[in-house]
This record gives C-alpha cells, structure tokens and sequence, in this order.
C-alpha cells in the first residue's frame, strides 16, 4: 500500500508524516507521533477517549482518516498544558477529583475544553450532553462534571 | 529547639483527603498504560482464531495457508499448549483443543508483522468441526438431561473447598445448612417466594485488555500486561507453559479500569504462547471492544428461587435459596464466585434458619469471572427485593424491618461465624434520613410517578484462605521514601492510600512517600490479586508493618548513636526526635549513611530497608454438606443503598431525583477517595440496573459494541447523590479500616427494583430495569393505556 | 459471530478535484468505491467487515459540497460535507428549520457531530437516521451528481430498503435542497433512547404543522418516524385525519393512534415490536400536543 506525505500542526508542532493510506488520525498520533495520551478505547466513535481537536473542534480521532488531515490544526492531552502550566481543567479535575483510572480522562479533558470555549457558562445539562460521548466507568461523571462547573466559574 | 522541623504544622495523613499521587502522569496524558509502551518496529501483532460455535468437537485445524502468508511470524494452535490451568478449577488450556465450548473461544492465534496481516492470516487458518447439542440455560445444564460440556470434570485439580460432580455438568455445589428451615416455615406468619434472573454483563473497563509478550534467547518471558493479578498471572502462565515462576517475569503498568475483568489468566497467555514460537520478538495483542464484550470473563447469569419467612413481628425466621449460576464454558474463576455467594447467602441479616443450594453449571456461554463484588450483587438483587416485600406483608416499614433484623456482633451468621462489630444500623438510618423514606412525596408532573427504595448489603473479600500481601519501605538520601507494593492502581486509588499509610506509620509527611511502579513481579513485594476489597486492608497491614520495620530501624540507629533508648525516640515530620533529651535530626542525616557513634566509636545503622508482610491465618474451611466452620472469611464490609425515582408514563422512562449510599468503611484513610469509589460504584450499580445485559441468543451474543451495550453516560447520572460513610473500626484492619471498592454496586439493583415498586406496585424480577420493560409491565397492569 | 478488524483495512483514500472525476471513478470501481464524508457510518461497516472497499473517495472538497445557506426564495441549502454541529448551531437553520436543528442535535455525542453529516445520515439509509425524517416532512430534494450530469431526487422516492437507495454507482449527493418553509411552521423532533440522550433510537417522531387555508381543520400536519420499519416512513393516513376535522385533544389521541396502526415494527437489540408501538403512539401523541399548542397560541 502506498504511503501518504501529510504536513500537519499538532500541538503547535508542524510535523509532516508519512502515513498508510488506511490510518486513523488516533493511530498516527499514538503510533508515529508516539504521544499516547490519547487513548483507544473502541475505534468505533464509542467512547471518546480518543477525542482530539481538530481545527479548533473536538472529534472522535478514530473516525478521522490520517491522510485526509494535510494541513490540520491537531490538539490532544498533550497539548493542553503551556509551558508547564496546566490549563484550568486540568487544575480543577486535580481539584475535584474527578480522576481515576484517568482512561477516559484525556478525551473528557478535549471535550471539556472546547465545550467551555464555545459556552463559557454552561448549564449542568449543557455539561452533561457535551461530554454524553465520553464514556467514564469509574467516577459516576460526579467529579468530572463538579470539575468543569469549577472550571467554568 | 526554636523553629524545629518537627513542630511544624503537619497534616495527619489518615483521615486526609489528599490529592492522587498519580494525577499529574493521568491529566497531562504521560501515564504510562500498557499499550503507550513503544518496543520499536520488531513488534508483532497477534490476532486470535475464534470459535463460531458454541459447542462443537474440533475435527482439523489447518494452518498451512495462513503460515505461508507473507509478513506472518508464526502461528500456532491448541496441540502445542495442552496443560489446563485455572485460578480455582484448573479446566480451562489457552486454546481449545479438541472441542470449543462458547462462541469466540481461541482455537489458534497469529503473530505477523502488522494487524491487517494478522487478520488476513486469522481469516486463512481452517477449521473443521462437529457441531454438538449446546446448554444455554444453567438449570437444564444441571439435569442429566442436558450433553456433558466438560466429559473430563473428575480430572481436574481444584482446591479442598471447591466441589465439582464428575459425570455432571456441576462445577461446584455449595451448601448452607442451617438451623431446621423446613420446620421454620410453620413459625412464619408471612412467606414471600420469588424467581429472579439476573443476565450476563460486562466489565466494560474504558481500556480493553492488552498483553505484550516477549521471550529472550535464554527463555525468559516478560509480559507487560493491563493486569489486576500480575503474580498469579506468573504462576499460572508459567504452570501453563511449564517453565518456573521465576523465568517469567510480568510488568503492569496503570490500568485503565479493571472491576475484576483482568483478574487472573485471559487472553494474557495468547501472546504468551506465540512469543515462545519467535524468541526475541515482542507480541502484542490488544482486544477489539467487540473482542473485549463478547469473549472475555463475564458477569455469570444467575437464576435465583428466594423463599423468606418472619414472624408476626417482622423478625426474620427462615431463608431458602436455589442459585443457578450460569458458569459458562469454563468455571476456573465462576466456582468461586458460586462459593461466595453461598456463604454469605442470608445478606447482612439475622436469620437462624437457612439453606442454600449455590450450584456452578457450566454451559457453552461466554466464560464467567470476577466483577465488582461477585456474586453480591447478584444476591442481593433477589433477596433484597423479597425481603422488600416480606416486610410490605408483615405491616412493617421498610426502614424498621431491615434495621429490626441487620446483623449485629456476636450474631451468629450462615456459615456458623461469629459476627463483628459493624455500622450496618447506621448506614440504614443514613440512607433513610438523606432520602426521607418515611415520607410519601408527590410526583413532579402528573405524567409521572414516584417512589423510593432502599436495599442494605453485605459483602466479604472472597479468597482462598491465605491469600498473603506483603511490601518494602526504603528511603533516599534526601529522607523521601519509597514503597515497594504489588497491588495495582486500578483507578481506585491504592498507591494514594498506602503512601498515606506509610506516612502516617513512619513519621514522615505524605508528600515525602512515593510508590514504586510499576508493579514488576521482578522486584515488587508478592501479592496476591488486586480484587475482593482486599488491598487497603491486606496490603495495607503489610505496607504499615514495612514502615515501623524501617521505623524501628531508624530508631535504633538514632538510638544507639546518642545512646539512649528507643522508648523515648520518636519521627515527628521527617526528623528524629528525643523525649528526654530534646536533641533531634532530620532522617537525611540518617538512612542511608547511618550514624557516628559518640566518642569517635565508629559507625551504627546503614540503609534502611523495612519489610511487611500479611496473611489472615485464622480462616477456615467450611463442612462440604453443611457449609458450616468457624471463620468463613476475615470480615464483612456492610451498607446500605436507596433511590428516589419518578418515572414518565409516557415511555417507562426512569429519572433518578437523588440518590443515597452509606458503607461501613472503618476507618477513611482519604475520605475523598472512599467518596469518589462510592460514587462510581452507585454509577456502575445504576448503569446495570437499568440498561446493561448482555443479550445472548443461541450463544451468540447480539449487542457486542457500545451502540448496542449501552451503559450509562454522564446525562443519566444528573443528581444528587449523597455518600455519608460510617466508621466503626475493624479489629485488625490498619486504623481500623476494611475494603469499600465493590460494595457501591453491591445492592444498587435491588434498590432500583424496590423504588420501581413504590411507584408502581409491579415487582420487576429480571434486571435491567429498562423504560421497556416498566412501561410494558404498566401497560399490563393497566396503569397507562 | 463478527471478528472486528482492530483499525480500518486495507484501502485507498481518493480525493478527486472535481465532481466529473469523482462520478466516473466512482462508476469505473463500481462495488468497490464509494463516496466518504464524515465516515462515521463508513468506518464501523469497514472495520465489522460487512462493507469492503478498495477506495474511500472523499467528496468533502468537491463544488457544491461545503455550501450551506439560506436563499429567500429557494430556501435551505445543505452541502454533502456540512456536518450536524454546523446545521444545529447555523442562525438561519435555527430560524426557519429549528425542528432540523434539533434532530440534528439528537444523534450520537458532539464530537461525533462534528464528522457526522446530514447527507451521509441520508445516503446511509439506515430506518433510525435521526435527520431523514425532518428532511422528508420539508420536502426536501437531493442534487445528484452521476456520470450523466445533474439531477434533482426527491427524498420521498430515495429509499429503496435498509441501507438501500435510488442512487447508482457513479452518483454523489451534492446537497439537499430544503424549500421555503411555509408560513407559521412549527416543528418538533421527540427521540427515544435507551439513554437519556446520545443513544440511537428505539423510536422517534419528527413532526410539523403550520396553517393552511386547504385544509378542513384549518392547518397541515406532517409525521416521520424513525426506527418502525425499513425505510423512514411518513404516516399520510395521520395526516389525513388532522386535516379532516377541526383539532382538538382527541383528534390528537385518533391521529397518534393512527400512526401506530401504520406501522409494524420489528424486535431488535434496542426495543421490542411492542414496546415501538406503543412508543409512537405515545411519542406521536407528545408530538402532535406540543406542536399544536404553539400552533393555536
Ligand atoms: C457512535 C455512533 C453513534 C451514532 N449515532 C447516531 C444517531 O444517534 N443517529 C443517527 O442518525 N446516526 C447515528 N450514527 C450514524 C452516523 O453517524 C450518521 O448516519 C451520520 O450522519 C453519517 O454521516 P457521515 O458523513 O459520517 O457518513 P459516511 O460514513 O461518510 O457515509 C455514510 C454512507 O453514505 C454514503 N455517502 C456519504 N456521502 C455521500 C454522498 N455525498 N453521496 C452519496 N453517498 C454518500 C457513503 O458511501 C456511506 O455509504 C452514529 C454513528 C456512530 C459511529
Ligand atoms: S476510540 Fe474513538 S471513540 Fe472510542
Ligand atoms: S476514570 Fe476510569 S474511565 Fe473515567
């Protein structure tokens, strides 16, 4: 199978990859750009907990043809952070303890994020139907939703 | 002594809510799981050959085609591995070899250079078969009328206290025998008898299963794995491949949720086997979520005949149980699982009379293992729901009737044990006071109904009796301290947990301990599995005992040094201090060089290296016909859970206005910690109550992806819910303290199935609870047209 | 017994320049390409193995394709690669088709949404697609691009069966076309779920109804459902129940209960035959109430 060049921005990065034709953008970022922060959890747009941002907007990494993102904007977990300062969720998820086995928590924290760009102000049901696609099977969402309220204020 | 460090404020690490010690790695995505370890591009890609029939003697395998196949390592199959093993009931071998018994049973696995290969390879191998007659329900699995899944049954090893019946499909049959329960039911002023059937479910921990198996030229295999058991997964993979214990070595990195499903041996040895076939090249396999659904351990089925009795009063007289457990293919783990739900089968009450029949069926569904609080749940789905309806008979308010007969220290339980002190009255009046049982509320819209249930449970760690734990505690130059453990951080929060114990037991502030992870059975302290509730208690006794053997270490050193007497020594924030003498010095000065003597005598201590270990010795084996003996287990952890529900007569749909649990932890060692299990179990407890069944037909499972399984997401969990746990020591817990990690699920379903009764009048006996089957149910009913 | 490829098989993505191009590879590798959008109904078929594909060709950069805009006189127009997230929130969508912003809304989570698209919930063809109802109930026109040129397919002739369409090898949708929405029209979409919210549907109802001086009772109404037999289904002898006479509670009740007289669902893993029925009398029935007490305010 012929590979694909694709020049792409992630995590600020500019990174251009030579890509199999059939791979998912959640491949390519684990498995050529080694950051494993986001997470496989059923390549099926299930779970979410390979959410990523995409030109500014979260999607399900492995519903995303690598070789379709020439030129893309990417933003995983890893990027969240500047300069060795977490972002406010990270901080308040810390805070609420809305972590466990933290599986899910990559892609809830890029859900996260993008629903408070888009809504600064969000409702507990606004809170809820953003994250309905990530898929948490420690915390009950209690904490994760406390976090993001807190993070919100 | 102005200003001295040991009189700086310092927080009490039990009791202290502290923050994860492994939330920083988890949040900024640089935790490291078992899939994110790179191994460079000599990685093969394993893919398993699976059964497509539930019951069916193997005729011929035909692997030629896929070996061929360009890019393919190595294939092999059943012939090569034929050593059975097992954690309880060794009748399981990692690939089916002259017949499969459930549909996705491995009968061969492919190594190749990339998993499009491995697939096109899986798809290559031939397999004949001969399909036989199949058992799909547990109690004709039972009768001598159903076709015999394991013809081999009286050939298997299993402990003393498992009982298989050779010639049968019976893989275990526990029996309580208590009091005389057929004279009871005369005394009985009110009989309830029910049938429940509670299906199959799934684990559905967010990460699937994964192992990465590789073995040196000298035949030494490392595994790492997302594990719960790395060292019984050394001991029955190297029992499996005869080679010993110490030639394989297991690496478990962070787990991303485990609820038993990665306790003991699944598809761990896939990989395994093919990594013995190409020495030097690592193997990975990781599950599909569809993989990870439909041939994984699941939770068995139950069918359960509850028969409860009480007196004019409410007091509880006589309890009758049949369980049918629906083991599945293999009951290598399920036998267990049967065990426990027998001997604690009266729940957390008071009852002289009864008899319980828990038998194992084995039939050619998916395999059953361990869940959160196996067995428990299943339970307490049926006899809290009957016991719900035995007090509406005798008049008593259900508050009253679960209080008037919770078990109490010194009460004599099923299995001839004596009860300990316990929270259990407490943890009722909790629920009840946070949901108002006593009041009657009305509705929120005429379209809908409302009602309450409150359902108490029991439940104790279910193990061999000596299951052992054990742990190091040495420190760096700079006075930190690390913990050498074997148990897993699952998501529950262990390491946290026992940093804090190790703290508070050595004197030092929590920040200064770290865990040494990942667990590696290289050079990690033995333990026994990461499940029943056991780590806080078992590990953490082993944890506190390593850190005063390093205490006293210090002390010794210090003591010696200044010669005085360890009596009047204490460590006090990091520092040494002297009672009597008022000198102190920091445990830098100390751990690793040791100490001068005075008067230039030389040298006293060295690096300090504490070591703990536990192991409960007083547990017994109970009588094979009576199910009785003197300690049945170490304790029981006891609680209570309750909803209050409305639900639309439009659609049957349930919507939860709050909810309530209250557990006997005996000691919080992080409150919030306690809190956050306790919230993701009453979650995990509800998803299954109303939505989660694995839908079998034929043995072919039909719902096998996210789409079709569905389990709650974070809209459904839209309220309130109050956790206020009680406190009442356990006598030789660390501070006092007992498990928690299962028991949130434990009696969520029957909570559910009481408050749906409250609204409706309709006792709903087969979870889950969907809007389907309470609409339908109303329909019938004639409460909606 | 499915064995699910762990990623995507073998294949190869194909981004033609232009429609021309993309029809005719289309045609030439007729069963083994298709059009990908989103590729959210795509991927899960490639990877249970139930579709097999050499070529996934991305129509997202095609003419037409990204258009999605409000003409006054020509109405709504939606490209093949606007996704769900850009019609639920687009001002004008939420302004004259609110009732497609909201069923927009209801599928699966926002990330999904923002690869999902309108055209591919269509073309996809599945009885639950949550946004083909409302499309339908709108009148709303496919554009077809084939080997042969243009032409315009109405959604009420374009389902065939499950997953099966009018369209031909060498076809891409280019848009669907939605008319002016006529005066006073109110709409709703009520979507039943296993979950709360985000679950694919046990049964849904799309509904709208606005005044007309044609009809008896003064007003028209129109009824899709989702998930209650093989191709989304409109229920005309509802529909003409409601037009017939002047409306009140009970006309509702007779109506919704035709609806679910015309139907005759199937069991499936998310609900019993049963259960549907009576689901979309029920959800009919809120439908119908909820719209007609904005429409006689
Ligand atoms: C986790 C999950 C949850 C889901 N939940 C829902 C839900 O709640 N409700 C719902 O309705 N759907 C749901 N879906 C299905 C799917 O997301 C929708 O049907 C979606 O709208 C499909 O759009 P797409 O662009 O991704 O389609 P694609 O996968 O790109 O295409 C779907 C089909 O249409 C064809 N096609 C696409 N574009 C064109 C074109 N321009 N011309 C001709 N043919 C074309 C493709 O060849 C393919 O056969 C879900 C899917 C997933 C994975
Ligand atoms: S891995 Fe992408 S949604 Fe589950
Ligand atoms: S923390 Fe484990 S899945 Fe969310």
């Amino acid at each position: 199978m012929t590979l694909k060049t694709i020049t792409l921005t992630v995590n600020d990065l500019v990174e251009t990859v030579d890509v199999p034709q059939n791979m998912t953008l959640l491949q390519m970022i684990r498995e050529k750009l080694s950051l494993t922060g986001t997470k496989n959890g059923c390549a099926a747009g299930e779970c979410g907990a390979c959410t990523v941002l995409m030109n500014g907007e979260p999607v399900n990494s492995c519903m995303v043809l690598a070789a379709e993102c020439e030129g893309a904007n990417i933003v995983t977990v890893e990027g969240l952070a500047k300069a060795g300062k977490l972002s406010t969720l990270q901080d308040t998820i810390i805070e609420a303890g809305g972590v466990q086995c933290g599986f899910c928590t990559p892609g809830m924290l890029i859900s996260a994020t993008a629903l408070l760009k888009r809504n600064p102000n969000p409702t507990d049901s606004e809170i809820r139907s953003a994250i309905v696609g990530n898929l948490c099977r420690c915390t009950g969402y209690v904490r994760i939703v406390d976090a993001i309220k807190m993070a919100a204020k | 002594m102005a200003n001295a460090k040991s009189k700086e404020q310092v927080v009490n690490p039990i009791g202290a809510s502290f923050t994860r010690n492994d939330v920083y790695e988890k949040v900024t995505g640089s935790a490291v799981y078992a899939d994110d370890i790179q191994f460079g591009n000599k990685l093969l890609y394993a893919r398993a050959k699976r059964s497509p029939y539930p019951h069916a003697l193997i005729k011929k395998i035909d692997i030629s085609k896929a070996e061929a196949l360009p890019g393919v390592k190595v294939v092999v199959t059943g012939k090569d591995f034929p050593n059975r093993i097992g954690l309880y009931l060794q009748d399981k071998t990692i690939f089916a070899t002259d017949r499969v018994r459930f549909i996705g049973e491995p009968v061969a696995a492919v190594a190749a250079i990339s998993e499009e290969v491995a697939m096109k390879a899986v798809e290559l191998i031939e397999v004949e078969y001969e399909e036989l007659e199949a058992v799909f329900d547990a109690e004709f699995g039972a009768s001598d009328k159903a076709p015999l899944i394991h013809p081999d049954l009286d050939k298997y090893v299993c402990p003393n206290f498992i009982f298989p019946k050779a010639g049968t499909n019976i893989a275990n049959h526990f029996k309580i025998r208590k009091g005389d329960v057929s004279s009871a039911w005369d005394k009985c002023a009110y009989v309830v008898e029910r049938s429940f059937k509670i299906p199959h479910i799934q684990h559905v921990p967010i990460e699937t299963h994964i192992a990465i198996a590789q073995m040196d030229e000298k035949g030494k295999v490392t595994v790492w794995a997302s594990s719960q058991s790395p060292f019984a997964q050394r001991n029955l993979i190297a029992h499996a491949l005869h080679i010993s214990q110490s030639d394989l070595r297991v690496i478990a990195p962070l787990v991303g949720g485990g609820f038993g499903s990665k306790a003991g041996v699944t598809m761990e040895a896939i990989p395994v086997a093919l990594a013995t076939k190409c020495k030097g090249w690592p193997v990975k396999f990781l599950l599909t979520r569809e993989e990870e659904f439909y041939t994984n351990f699941v939770r068995q089925g139950l069918t359960i005949h509850v028969k409860v009795g009480c007196d004019k009063e409410g007091n509880l007289l006589a309890l009758k149980n049949m369980m049918y457990w629906d083991g599945g293919a293999s009951t290598e783990y399920g036998t267990n699982v049967t065990r426990a739900g027998g001997y604690s089968s009266s729940g957390p009450y008071d009852i002289p009379n009864v008899e319980t029949d828990s038998i194992c069926v084995y039939t050619n569904h998916p395999i059953g293992g361990a869940y959160r609080g196996f067995g428990m749940s299943e339970l307490h789905t049926g006899l809290d729901q009957a016991i719900d309806e035995l007090a509406e008979k005798a008049g008593v308010d259900k508050v009253t009737f679960l209080k008037k007969n919770g078990v109490a220290e010194g009460d004599v339980l099923v299995t001839g044990m004596i009860m300990h002190k316990n929270g259990i009255q407490e943890c009722i009046d909790n629920v009840a006071k946070s949901l108002k049982m006593n009041e009657k509320e009305k509705p929120s819209s005429p379209d809908r109904l409302r009602g309450k249930g409150i359902a108490a449970m029991w439940k104790a760690p279910a193990m061999p009796p000596n299951p052992g734990s054990s742990a190091w505690v040495e420190m760096s130059e700079d006075g930190n301290v690390t913990v050498g453990l074997g148990g897993q951080e699952i998501g529950q929060g262990t390491f946290t947990v026992m940093a804090q114990m190790a703290a508070a037991a050595l004197g030092v502030p929590y920040e200064k301990v770290r865990i040494a992870g990942p667990v590696d059975t290289q050079y990690s302290p033995y333990e026994w599995q990461t499940v029943a509730s056991r780590l806080t208690w078992s590990m953490g006794n082993a944890v506190v005992l390593a850190a005063k053997d390093a205490r006293r270490q210090i002390l010794e050193t210090v003591a010696e040094a200044w010669k005085e007497s360890t009596d009047d020594l204490d460590i006090i924030n990091g520092v040494v201090v002297s009672y009597k003498s008022e000198r102190e010095t920091s445990l830098e000065n100390i751990v690793i060089y040791g100490m001068p003597k005075e008067n230039n005598e030389g040298w006293t201590g060295g690096p300090i290296v504490g070591r703990g270990s536990f192991m409960p010795k007083y547990v017994t084996n109970l009588d094979a016909e009576t199910g009785q003996g003197p300690r049945a287990v170490v304790h029981y952890t006891v609680g209570c859970e309750g909803l209050d529900i409305e639900i639309d007569k439009n659609t049957g749909t349930i919507y939860v206005l709050k909810g309530a649990a209250s557990f006997d932890v005996g000691k919080a060692i992080n409150p919030a910690l306690v809190k956050a299990q306790v919230e993701g179990g009453f979650a995990q407890g509800l998803s299954s109550a109303m939505f989660e069944e694995i839908k079998l037909v034929k043995g072919v499972m039909t719902n096998p992806s996210f789409v079709d399984y569905r389990i709650a997401t974070a809209p459904d969990m839209d309220f309130p819910l109050d956790t206020p746990f009680v406190e009442v020591p356990q006598d030789d817990g660390p501070w006092g303290a007992r498990g928690v990690g299962e028991h949130p699920m434990v009696p969520t379903i029957a909570a559910l199935g009481n408050a749906i009764y409250d609204a409706t009048g309709i006792r709903l006996t087969n979870p889950p609870y969907s809007a389907e089957k309470i609409y339908l149910a109303m329909l019938d009913k004639g409460l909606v047209k | 017994m499915i064995n699910p490829h762990p990623g995507l098989p073998e294949l190869q993505y194909v981004k033609p320049a232009t429609l021309q191009e993309a029809s005719k590879f289309l045609a030439d590798n007729a069963g083994v390409a298709k059009p990908y959008s989103g590729g959210t109904d795509s991927f899960v078929r490639l990877r249970d193995g139930i579709l097999k594909l050499d070529y996934l060709v991305d129509i997202k950069g095609l003419e037409g394709t990204k258009e999605l805009s409000f003409d006054p006189q020509k109405g709504l127009t939606i490209g093949a690669a606007i996704t769900m997230n850009q019609v639920a929130r687009h001002p004008d969508v939420l302004k004259h088709y609110p009732n497609l912003a909201e069923a927009a809304e209801s599928v699966a989570s926002y990330q999904l949404r923002n690869r999902a698209t309108i055209i591919g919930n269509i073309c996809n063809a599945s009885p639950a697609g949550d946004t083909i109802g409302t499309c339908m109930i709108l009148d709303g026109v496919l554009k077809v691009h084939g080997v042969d040129g243009v032409r315009a397919v109405s959604l009420s002739s374009f389902f065939l069966a499950p997953g099966r369409t009018v369209l031909k090898p060498g076809d891409v949708v280019v848009a669907v076309q939605l008319p002016i929405p006529p005066k006073g029209l109110v709409g709703t979409y009520k979507k039943l779920g296993r979950n709360r919210i985000g679950d694919l549907s046990i049964v849904a109802v799309a509904v709208l109804g606005y005044p007309t001086p044609e009809s008896a009772s003064g007003y028209r109404f129109r009824i899709a459902l989702a998930s209650v037999a093989p191709v989304p289904f409109e229920s005309f002898k509802a529909e003409g129940v409601l037009s017939g006479n002047k409306i009140t509670a009970e006309l509702i009740d007779e109506a919704a209960g035709a609806t679910m007289d015309s139907v005759t669902p199937i069991d499936d893993v998310r609900g019993s035959a049963r259960y549907r029925k009576q689901m979309v009398k029920n959800l009919t029935r809120e439908a119908l109430t909820e719209v007609w007490t904005k429409l006689s305010k």
